[in-house]
This record gives structure tokens, sequence and C-alpha cells, in this order.
């Protein structure tokens, strides 16, 4: 009877679990960057900050290219399996 | 002629189980979409049903069948997959009617594995790869699923926490699109190559194709349809059970444990481990509500999902092994599949026919 550790392969699913915990957690919190870049711009710009009002939005923008670039990741995953 | 009678009814019980796992799986894809008013519920499942059915097309690398790793390869016959087909397509309305999220997956192993043993005994069953695949994964899908929203979640509120509500929640519900739209190409993807899977298997042991041939166009055409058909029906009772009754969800929520789900589900797929996307999404959905307050999660719905998450595996196993049973008593010849597939379709008939005379129809609100 093999042992639990062997049948299951530790080091790749520890591997899985830690990766798949930092993409799970890692684009929510990036796409939460975001919104708080886009609520910011808002804001900033209508206190007529806008220098802070941009730096803000490229936050939110490079942010956004994040996100939309783990999608891509994403769909490249999906049709390599 | 009796093996193509049989071949026949094979497919037909296939496609019939991939209709039920899209129609059983829809709430995997459009739940918390749905829930948060981030899409109308008719927009939102058509969109999943597209998806899913784009999905079908996009790899058709017949990912390792799902009876390959659990039971001997070479002990399968049209009649064993036929047999575990019933018991995972019963498990599945069984789930529906009661409107818990299972996995198709797990009814689809359990049904083969237990109509196999009914079959062969035992010893065909392979149980590194039963320990290893299904069972380990089945109890770290949903933690895992948890801790990420439930970490992604909190996060997130500190991030977002002191910003506008309207642009805040209508930024997370654009981000749902996204996500929901992830999570309906990759079910097409990942669940219609099944049904693929299980009719090349069949058309292979009839003599229909070579050894080690890829699904023909029709088989990936008509999974790609019987799935998006599926996802199409929409299980309503379900969708209301992920999407309303465990917890009662903002915009962020929903946008984390779809988003969260869909990102631990590509990462583990990318590793060789593929994780439920049932136990992921649900599981993720419970975490989101409890890192907000403990209180928000209704833990007696939770605790009869994660019931239906247990038995999933021997009962489709059970129902499997009856099927066979029942089958073998009228031979080896197409009788008993032809008899099986008649009782069994007119189950169907009055468990619909029974949903449909209770109690007053299932709905989600939108908005």
């Amino acid at each position: 009877m093999p042992l639990v550790a062997e049948i299951v392969e530790t080091k790749e699913l520890v591997q899985t679990v830690v990766y798949a915990f930092v993409a799970g957690v890692g684009v929510t919190v990036i796409f939460s960057v975001a919104i708080w870049g886009a609520a910011r711009f808002v804001d900033l710009n209508q206190e007529e900050r806008p220098v802070a009002a941009g730096a803000a939005a490229l936050v939110g923008v490079l942010a956004l290219l994040a996100v939309v670039a783990a999608a891509v990741i994403g769909v490249i995953v999906m049709t390599s399996k | 002629m009796g093996s193509d009678v049989i071949l026949v009814i094979v497919i037909g019980a296939a496609l019939a189980f991939d209709f039920t796992n899209g129609f059983h799986d829809t709430a995997n894809v459009v739940a918390t979409s749905i829930s948060t008013g981030a899409a109308r519920p008719q927009v939102a499942i058509a969109a999943a049903s597209l998806l899913n059915f784009a999905g079908a097309f996009i790899s058709i690398s017949v990912a390792a069948t799902v009876a390959n790793d659990v039971v001997d390869a070479a002990a399968i016959t049209p009649t064993i997959v036929f047999a575990g087909l019933i018991g995972a397509i019963t498990w599945n309305l069984v789930t529906w009617y009661f409107g818990l999220p299972s996995s198709s997956s797990h009814a689809l192993i359990g049904g083969v594995v237990g109509s196999a043993v009914a079959a062969d005994g035992f010893h065909v069953v392979i149980a590194e790869g039963l320990l290893g695949k299904v069972l380990i994964p089945a109890i770290i899908a949903p933690l895992l699923a948890f801790i990420a929203a439930g970490v992604s979640i909190g996060i997130a509120y500190r991030v977002i926490g002191r910003q506008r509500p309207g642009i805040v929640s209508r930024g997370f519900k654009y981000g749902q699109v996204l996500s929901g739209g992830m999570r309906g190409l990759e079910h097409g993807t990942n669940d219609a190559q099944k049904t693929m899977g299980v009719i090349t298997l069949a058309l292979i042991a009839n003599g229909s194709l070579g050894a080690g041939a890829d699904p023909p166009l029709w088989v990936i055409a008509s999974s790609a349809a019987a799935i998006a058909a599926g996802t199409y029906s929409g299980g309503w009772r379900i969708i209301k059970t992920t999407g309303t009754r465990i917890i009662k969800m903002d915009a962020a929520q929903g946008f984390t444990s779809q988003g969260a789900g869909a990102a631990v589900i590509l990462a583990s797929t990318h590793f060789g481990f593929p994780l439920s996307t049932t136990h992921v999404i649900n599981g993720g959905v419970m975490g989101a509500g409890a890192a907000k307050r403990l209180s928000a999660v209704r833990w007696g719905v939770a605790g009869n999902i994660v019931v239906a998450w247990v038995l999933t595996l021997p009962a489709a196993a059970i129902i499997g092994a009856v099927t066979y049973g029942v089958t073998s008593i009228f031979g080896s010849g197409a009788v008993g599949p032809v008899l099986v597939t008649v009782v069994a379709l007119a189950a169907i008939l009055a468990a619909f026919v029974r949903r449909a005379q209770r109690g007053a129809p299932v709905t989600v609100q939108s908005g």
C-alpha cells in the first residue's frame, strides 16, 4: 500500500496550492487597485488636482492591463492543456 | 447490429449527461453575476451558453479521459460506460431537484467506478488515481477557494473601502462580466471534453474509430451543442442556491468569488491538478461571505452542499452499479440498455412533472 505522500505527489500539490492561491488573490487585489485608481481619478479631478488625478489614472490603467494580461494567460492555459 | 444499438444508446446517454452537466453547472458561471445585478439573468445565461459552445471548440486534445485514471481502461465496455452515465445523470438530477450544487465530474467518475466494480470487481479500481486525482482535490478545492476568496475580499475592502460606493460597485460588476466570460469559456473547454472523450472511447471500443483517434467533428459539435443547450436551459434552483442562499453578496464579493475562483481553477489546471469548478465557486462564495462576517454565511445551506459533495461519488457509484446489474440481467445485448433507457426517461419525466407541480417556481431576482 503506497503512502499518501507518494500517491499525491506532494511537491506538485503544494506548488499547485501556492500558485493557485497567489493567482486567485492577485487577480482580485489588482482589479481592486484598478477600481481604486478610477475612483481616485474622479475625486481628484473634481478637486482640480490634475497631476494627482493623472497618477491615480495611470495606476488604475496599469492595474487593469495586468488583469487583462492575466485573462489572456488564462485563455492560453485553456487552449494548451 | 446489437453493438451498434448499444453504441447509439451510449452516445445518446453521453449527450444527455453533457446536457445535465451544462444545466447543472450554469450556476457556476452565472449565479454570482445574476445575484449582484452585474448581468440580467437571460443575458447572462445566453452569454454563458454561447461561451460554453465556443469553449468546446478551443481545445480538442481529449484530456485524460475521466475513467482512465481511476478504472483499468482495459475493463471498460460500452455497457459499463452506459451504466456509469446513467448513474451520473441520475445524481445530477437528484441534486438539481434539491437545488444543491455538486460536481458533475465526480458524478461521472462515481458512476463509471460503480458500474465497473459491478462488472469486474474491485480490482479494476485504481486506488492511487481515485485518491490522488479525485478525493484529495475534492478536499483541497473548496478550502483553497474559501481561503483565497476570504483573503482577497479582505484586502479588496481595505483597498476600495473609502471610495465612492457607486464607482466601486460598477467597477466590480464590469469585472464580473470579464470573470464570468472566462468561467463560461473554461467550463465549455473542460467539461465538454469529458463527453467527447466518452463518445470517442465508445466509438473506438465498437471498432468505428481506430485506437488513439481524435474525436470526429460531429462528436465535437454535438458535445458543444449539448452542453450549450443545457447551459441555456439554466438550472435555476442551483443558481438560486449559489447566488443568494449561501450569502447575500455585494458586487465585490461576487467578483472575488468568481475572479479568484477562475484564477484558482486555471492555475491548478496549468499544473495538471484540475479542481472541481463547483467546489471552487461555492467554496469561494462561502469564503467571501465569511471574511465579511461569519454569520453572513448560512451555514445550514453550506452544510447541505458539503453533504451533497461527500455523497456524490458513492451515490453515483451505487446507481451505476445497480444500473449495470439490471442491464446485465438481460444479457450482453441491447435489450438491457434499451429497457433501462426507457425507465430512466420515464423517471426523469416524472421528476420534472412533480417538480413543476410542487411549490412556486424558482426565480432569481435581478438588480
